[in-house]
């Protein structure tokens, strides 16, 4: 099968439609968002819809809306731009412990129907103690993954089964549920779930409920026990990174360089104070900042594992892809700097040798 | 100030639906309805026409036979330009904040328009099959909570902070922002007849929204709620015909069969609901609640049947009576669920524009 390859939303006011942007001030953007006066915060229809279009061209699959408090609501915003495109999916970040499963099947269902089919899920455990305790949720770490489990297994009750759910768990209860409108897709009764994290727990809680686990690339030779793993469970593996495609790699280097803070001191990392994936990134020591020849983690230790950079040539970067894919890896979830050009450059310049040598 | 008039979104596929009886609730409840699934074609119709004939929002019912209100309301939303979009959610399925962030961002995407109708839940097997276990009385005081906690966001200046039997919120920030040209919450209008339900609508909303009765029995309550600054909206039908003999006939017609009649008093009696309760007793002892409201669709249709019948200008003359009394808006339905919003927009808004002065 062919890899799939989705995109990072961007942020509300991100896509610069008219000034051409840097690959640093797009970066700066985004690493800002959550000020509150960043104009993150506040619906984008203009940008999204000019970066899906975009991203639709360029052959990317899916792109992935992320949810925290500092943006708006990934659901809404998924069925607004989701009635603007045409083919695109969207990916949507949730987590469990901010609404009833049911009502989240209903809504998800509904969002299906309105996009024929065009939504999957990302369950996210959690990833700040303090912003779980502004959305009302005071669970710890473990315990949100066990919650998280009881979540989706009540979900994928409704989602494959056709009679009433009955469920009583230690966080959940329903009793003879019923929801009307299905999950309708063209080709699946329930979405594609996403697990994301690098928790033993999130491992487990994607063999027994998720459809993929989603982590931060690494080198292929690191990733690859993990990776059989996962794919004897027959779960799918995605990697989330970022990629700086260039003509030559001193290009590419120079514009991943660019992207450092000027205070070294910079850190967005401890507002997730409780993610297991993000204290092992900020634990990360200089002299390991090349995890492969093309793989670079120099700003992990300043804004998190999903900053890992995967830089090169076109040729370069179609290389890297086949070699995770040789390994078991099968979905990506990109970024780049400025996210518009960084994705028309993929798909003119990557993805064309990427599915040339998967012909092969 | 003019009355303001809404008009309760159809059902999927209801707006091609041309009789009354094929959109009874034991047919809209099966799960091959299609009320079960957004009817976008349909509903864009329907929200043009509407937006034509001076409504200025509509209702969006929730339960689980039918697609999501958020969603549908942003969908519909997008492919309208002044119609808004009073949301009935209940509460108990969500965090108040996730709810918030939700409302906020649909705000962004519509141009604010966008109000809510908070129902602390109808039928007890419906609210466990959605997970929620507590009894009428309770579920009174966690919509009191959770209204109290929206309310904390949309007020602004801060983190928001809650400590309640329901509800914990500690160092809450959203950075979205309620967004509408005129205000930086939505309107919120309380539904239900109980003691409870009045209470929540004096503390936490912005209008009353209850069954339309007659002018003079509502009159003490209504000004009971306007002494308090809060709104009063009546829920009714309407049938509008030429001559009152006309409307008398075309609602007689609206009557469903025998068996969907027995059907549909099992489905109503089961409901904890007061507002149902009353209503029902109502349709039973006397069928005509004044000289031209007819309760007598309610035991078929549900309690929000209870229909103003009658001519243009009879129907006029009444909407202008309960401005007398202090009710300033009404969410209307009416069979065929189309026609007869063309039928108001053309024959009564008018009559009622003009006794305003308009």
């Amino acid at each position: 099968m062919n890899l799939r390859f989705h995109w990072m939303l961007p942020k509300a006011g991100e896509v610069s439609l008219g000034a051409p942007q840097t690959a640093h001030d797009a970066a700066r953007y985004r690493i800002h968002y959550a000020d509150p006066d960043s104009g993150a915060a506040r619906p984008d229809m203009e940008g999204w819809t000019h970066f899906a279009r975009r991203a639709e061209e360029s052959g990317i699959d899916s792109v992935l809306v992320a949810l925290n408090h500092c943006e708006p609501d990934p659901l809404v915003v998924a069925c607004a731009l989701g009635l603007a495109t045409e083919k695109l999916k969207f990916i949507v970040a949730y987590r469990s412990g901010l609404m009833q499963p049911v009502t989240f099947v209903q809504q998800m269902n509904t969002l299906s129907a309105l996009l024929a089919g065009r939504v999957a899920l990302n369950i996210v455990a959690g990833s700040s103690t303090a912003e779980q305790h502004g959305y009302g949720d005071f669970l710890a770490h473990d315990e949100r993954y066990a919650r998280a489990e009881e979540f989706l297994a009540v979900c994928n009750a409704f989602w494959h089964s056709d009679g009433e759910v009955d469920f009583e768990g230690k966080y959940y209860r329903v009793e003879k549920g019923r929801l009307n409108t299905p999950f309708l897709a063209p080709d699946r009764a329930s979405p594609e779930i996403y697990i994301s994290g690098h928790s033993e727990q999130s491992e487990r809680l994607a063999c027994s409920q998720g459809t993929t686990w989603l982590r931060a690339a690494d080198a292929p030779e690191k990733l690859e026990p993990a990776v059989a793993r996962l794919r004897a469970c027959d779960i799918g593996v995605c990697l989330r990174l970022c990629l700086v495609c260039r003509p030559t790699r001193e290009e590419a280097l120079r514009d991943a360089l660019s992207l450092l803070p000027e205070d070294k001191e910079e850190s967005t990392i401890r507002l997730k104070d409780d993610s297991q994936m993000y204290r092992e990134g900020a634990g990360l020591a200089e002299d390991k900042h090349w995890l492969s020849p093309s793989l670079w983690a120099g700003l992990v230790p300043h804004y998190g594992p999903v900053w890992t950079t995967l830089l090169g040539t076109p040729r370069e970067l179609a290389d890297a892809f086949l070699a995770y894919k040789r390994i078991g890896v099968g979905e990506f979830i990109i970024s780049g700097w400025p996210e518009v050009d960084e994705v028309a450059t993929f798909g003119r310049e990557v993805l064309p040798l990427v599915r040339e040598a998967e012909q092969q | 100030m003019n009355l303001r008039f809404h008009w309760m979104l159809p059902k999927g596929g209801e707006v091609a639906m041309k009789t009354a009886q094929e959109t009874n609730r034991v047919l809209t409840t099966q799960r091959t309805s299609p009320a079960a699934l957004p009817d976008m074609e349909g509903w864009t119709h329907f929200a043009r026409r509407a937006e034509e004939a001076g409504i200025e929002s509509v209702l969006l019912s929730f339960s689980r036979y039918e697609p999501d209100t958020i969603f549908v309301a942003c969908a519909v939303g997008r492919a309208t330009a002044k119609l808004k979009f009073i949301i009935a959610y209940r509460t108990g399925f969500m965090q108040p904040a996730t709810f918030v962030q939700q409302i906020n961002t649909l705000s962004g995407l519509i141009g604010g328009r966008v109000a809510l109708n908070i129902v602390a839940g109808s039928s007890p097997a419906e609210q466990r099959g959605y997970g929620d276990f507590l009894e009428h009385d309770e579920r009174y005081s966690r919509a009191e909570e959770f209204l109290a906690v929206c309310r904390s966001f949309w007020q602004g200046g801060g983190p928001v902070d809650f400590d309640g039997r329901y509800w914990r919120v500690e160092g809450g920030r959203l950075n979205t922002p309620f967004l509408a040209p005129d205000r930086a919450a939505p309107e919120i209008y309380v539904s239900g007849h109980s003691e409870q339900a009045q209470q929540l609508a004096l503390g936490q909303g912005s209008s009353w929204l209850r069954l339309v009765d007659t002018p003079e029995k509502l009159a003490p309550q209504v000004a009971q709620f306007r002494e308090r600054g809060v709104e009063v909206s009546l829920r009714l039908c309407v049938v509008c015909r030429p001559t009152r003999e006309e409307a008398i006939k075309a609602a007689e017609a609206l009557l469903p069969g025998e068996e969907i009649g027995r059907q549909e008093r099992g489905i109503l009696t089961r409901s904890d609901s007061q507002t149902l309760k009353q209503a029902l007793a109502a349709a039973d002892d006397v069928g005509w609640l004044g000289r031209n409201l007819w309760a007598g669709l309610v035991p078929y249709y549900g309690s929000s049947a209870i229909t103003l019948v009658g001519s243009p200008e009879e129907l006029a003359e009444t909407f202008l009576e309960y401005k007398r009394v202090g009710v300033t808006q009404f969410i209307i339905s009416g069979w065929p669920k189309l026609d007869e919003m063309v039928i108001f927009g053309r024959e009564v808004l008018p009559l009622v524009r003009a006794a305003e002065g308009n």
